[in-house]
């Protein structure tokens, strides 16, 4: 059941994979336990840190919303994503244009070769 | 050479609806143009099906041929027939749908899922 | 007379019977209704996993619908295969039972999911459909009963597609898919009637075993090659993928996966066995290749970018067909080549089946998981959604589940699948590796967007109120989680008697012929 799967090139064995994630979850539960614990409730000490600021009531300040996500890899390949995504450009018959020219091209590659 | 004129006139119809989908912008006349291959298929099994010489596949009708022709290719161009029936229907429902919503039928307009 | 002869006929048959019976059992109320709607799914299940599990103990069953044996014998001893039948090997098999399992948890899902809309009958009948659809693909033996069943489950996808019809966007990703999917039922029609033109079958087997190597087969090859790689989403033809899957409802959106799985299973035994002869040193299978490392990258490279979180998973179907586009194009190159087959061969075929179940599984984890926070948040933009994971653990717990399954993360199946894939198709050419390396980078990245804007961050007040997912959802999100989690625990449990007798019979075409003619 737990046995290697062999590739070819190498294995694949769980067994040795939740044999770490035990000593790993051990290791940090060690970890964590090692920290202190007479830290003072409800003073400043236990007050989330936001560069010396008050920390807004309301999550939604605080989040990196979705689309802001990846700013510098999406800045980076303008010129990509903007031939990608004009190339989804949601007409209908575009798509089928383009589903056309593949069954065409393999059709002319099957009579060539 | 009159043998291969079912198929020519297969060919020309197929072209006819590929060239009406890509070139069109009417979702109606996209929808005449699936039609209008659907046809073409329909014709292309009916032909393709045709043996020269052969008796239908009624025993006591066929008289004293040697050669009986199964009638796979009717069935098949049966089913077919329902089938494209089927989907032109609900194309043709989706498409008032389409109107209903955007109140348009060009192709060009209906784009709001895009990127 | 043996029962369990009949489970070929009872898979399709029973969801059938549900289909048709939903109306009826619908006038008794909604509790009979979705009485109905469960226990036919399980019903098919447990017929599935029962059908698989005798493939397994004796072999290819074959199982002619309304007659003995598949040919017509006239008096004088000549004998024509005509009649339509169902050949199931273990591919079939398989696949038929990663259907039933999906078409199970979706139906558990959507009980609650789409409680409170109106004209769930005609949902429940169209789901039976599109499970027979699905179904009827994977066992059939015969090239038109096929092309019947993609349309079945076409047509019903395209009434699921469009159920929330009050949605301009989900009337036209239908229409969308509905003519691309036309335009492919099209080609494969015309590639059938050639068939049938060319060598007066239509069963599969029989073909197989006249199949010839002319211009003409080659180009019905290709014909069948390009509708059905636009049915599973190979790139330049897959831009419908992401707008079906993200405006369907989501219990739906699971199996419309496993249906693009299933066109996948048509194309490697189109590919395999049909033309097993002709696809061996032609072109076939660098177009496999070829589409496979572009839906791979392009498809991630626009998952990244997306912000909407069905959208976003749509764009990796693309790219998660491409892994198995890749492996099935690497194992169709060394079919014919008993040492490359043993070498690298088999073991990217085996790479490949697995991945398919697992993404079948995952990707319907993944759907389910996005429909049970548009549930509770009533919105799919992760803009506006965030701190989740305090409100819904178990949605949460679940959702890391399959997104580490799909990043290939080790421990998780879609690691081993993907470690399969990487170890095989690099002796055609490392570059096949590093592209499928870079996806998975790419992967990873975007949920780990997905969970840190979804579910990690401070609480938002506009969702404070937000509460977990009912149990029923939580249920059909469990099915698929507890698969997932037992394909990781014991992979080489699932490699045997799994994926392992799939890989062979997809290899052995000379059976697959020898079973129907030579029984």
């Amino acid at each position: 059941m737990l046995g290697k799967i062999y590739t070819g090139f190498g294995f694949w064995d769980v067994s040795a994979w939740i044999a770490f994630f035990f000593i790993a979850s051990f290791y940090a539960l060690w970890l964590r336990s090692m920290g202190r614990r007479d830290y003072k409730k409800g003073t400043d000490q236990d007050e989330i840190y936001w560069s010396g600021n008050p920390v807004p009531e309301d999550g939604a300040d605080i989040t990196v919303p979705a689309s802001s996500a990846y700013w510098g890899y999406k800045k980076a390949f303008t010129p990509f994503y903007n031939a990608l995504v004009a190339f989804h450009s949601g007409i209908t018959t575009d798509y089928a244009g383009w589903f056309v020219f593949v069954s065409a091209v393999i059709c002319a590659l099957a009579v060539i070769f | 050479m009159i043998g291969n004129a079912p198929f020519i006139v297969v060919g020309v119809l197929f072209l006819m609806g590929t060239v009406a989908i890509l070139s069109e912008r009417n979702l109606v006349k996209i929808s005449i143009g699936v039609s209008v291959i659907a046809s073409a298929i329909n014709l292309f099994l009916v032909a393709m099906g045709y043996r020269n010489g052969g008796a239908i596949p009624i025993h006591y009708l066929a008289g004293a041929h040697a050669k009986v022709v199964l009638p796979i290719p009717q069935c098949l161009t049966l089913t077919a027939i329902v089938i494209a029936l089927a989907t032109t229907a609900l194309m043709l429902a989706l498409i008032m749908m389409l109107y209903k919503h955007y109140g348009t039928l060009d192709v060009n307009e209906i784009r709001r899922l895009r990127g | 007379m043996n029962w369990s002869q009949h489970l070929p006929a009872l898979v399709v048959a029973f969801p059938l019977l549900g289909a048709f019976a939903t109306p009826l059992f619908s006038l008794g109320g909604k509790f009979l209704r979705n009485l109905l709607f469960v226990a036919v799914s399980l019903v098919t299940l447990i017929i599935a996993f029962l059908l698989w599990r005798n493939v397994l103990l004796h072999g290819t069953i074959l199982y002619v619908m309304g007659g003995e044996s598949i040919s017509l014998t006239l008096p004088s001893g000549f004998a024509f295969p005509v009649r339509i039948m169902f050949e199931i090997d273990a591919l079939s098999a398989f696949m038929g039972l990663t259907v039933a399992i999906a078409s199970f948890a979706g139906a558990l899902f959507s009980l609650q999911y789409m409680n409170g809309f109106s004209g769930l009958h005609r949902f429940v009948s169209l789901y039976f459909l599109l499970t027979v659809g699905a179904l009827g693909m994977s066992l059939t033996g015969d090239m038109f009963n096929f092309f019947v069943f993609i349309e079945i489950a076409s047509v019903a996808s395209f009434g699921l597609i469009a159920f929330w019809r009050d949605k301009p966007e989900a009337i036209e990703a239908s229409f969308k898919y509905m003519l691309l999917s036309q335009i492919s039922a099209m080609l494969i029609l015309i590639a059938v009637g050639s068939i049938y033109g060319k060598y007066n079958f239509l069963n599969m087997a029989a073909i197989a075993d006249a199949i010839q190597m002319t211009t003409v087969d080659k180009l019905i090859l290709a014909l069948l090659v390009s509708a059905l790689a636009m049915k599973c989403g190979a790139f330049p033809m897959s831009m419908w993928m992401p707008d079906s899957y993200a405006e369907s409802p989501s219990g739906v959106t699971c199996l419309l996966v496993t249906v693009s799985q299933v066109s996948l299973y048509g194309l490697i035994r189109v590919c395999f066995t049909l033309f097993g002869t002709v696809a061996q040193n032609s072109f076939i299978p660098w177009i496999f290749i070829v589409l496979g490392m572009m839906s791979m990258f392009f498809g991630v490279t626009m998952a990244v970018i997306q912000h909407e979180i069905k959208r976003l998973i749509g764009y990796h179907s693309i790219s998660q067909v491409g892994y198995m586009l890749l492996a099935f194009g690497v194992g169709l190159s060394a079919l014919h080549d008993p040492r490359a087959l043993a070498d690298y061969g088999f073991t990217a075929l085996k790479g490949g089946l697995f991945h398919m179940v697992n993404y079948s599984m995952y990707k319907g984890l993944l759907f389910l998981a996005a429909g049970a926070l548009y549930y509770a948040t009533g919105t799919r933009d992760l803009d506006r959604m965030g701190g989740l994971a305090r409100r819904m653990p178990y949605t949460t717990v679940l959702f890391l589940i399959a997104a580490a399954a799909i990043s290939g993360i080790p421990p998780f199946n879609g690691f081993v699948s993907k470690l399969l894939i990487y170890e095989s198709v690099f002796t055609v050419h490392p570059v096949l590796s590093a592209v499928a390396l870079v996806t998975s980078v790419l992967t990873l990245a975007s949920f780990v967007k997905i969970f840190q804007t979804a579910f990690l961050g401070p609480e938002k007040n506009q969702w404070k109120s937000v509460r977990e997912a009912p149990a029923g959802m939580v249920l059909g999100m469990m099915v698929f989680g507890f698969v997932i989690v037992g394909f990781t625990l014991f992979p080489s449990w699932t490699i045997s008697n799994l994926i392992e007798p799939a890989a062979k019979a997809l290899v052995d075409q000379a059976g697959y012929i020898g079973a129907v003619l030579h029984p």
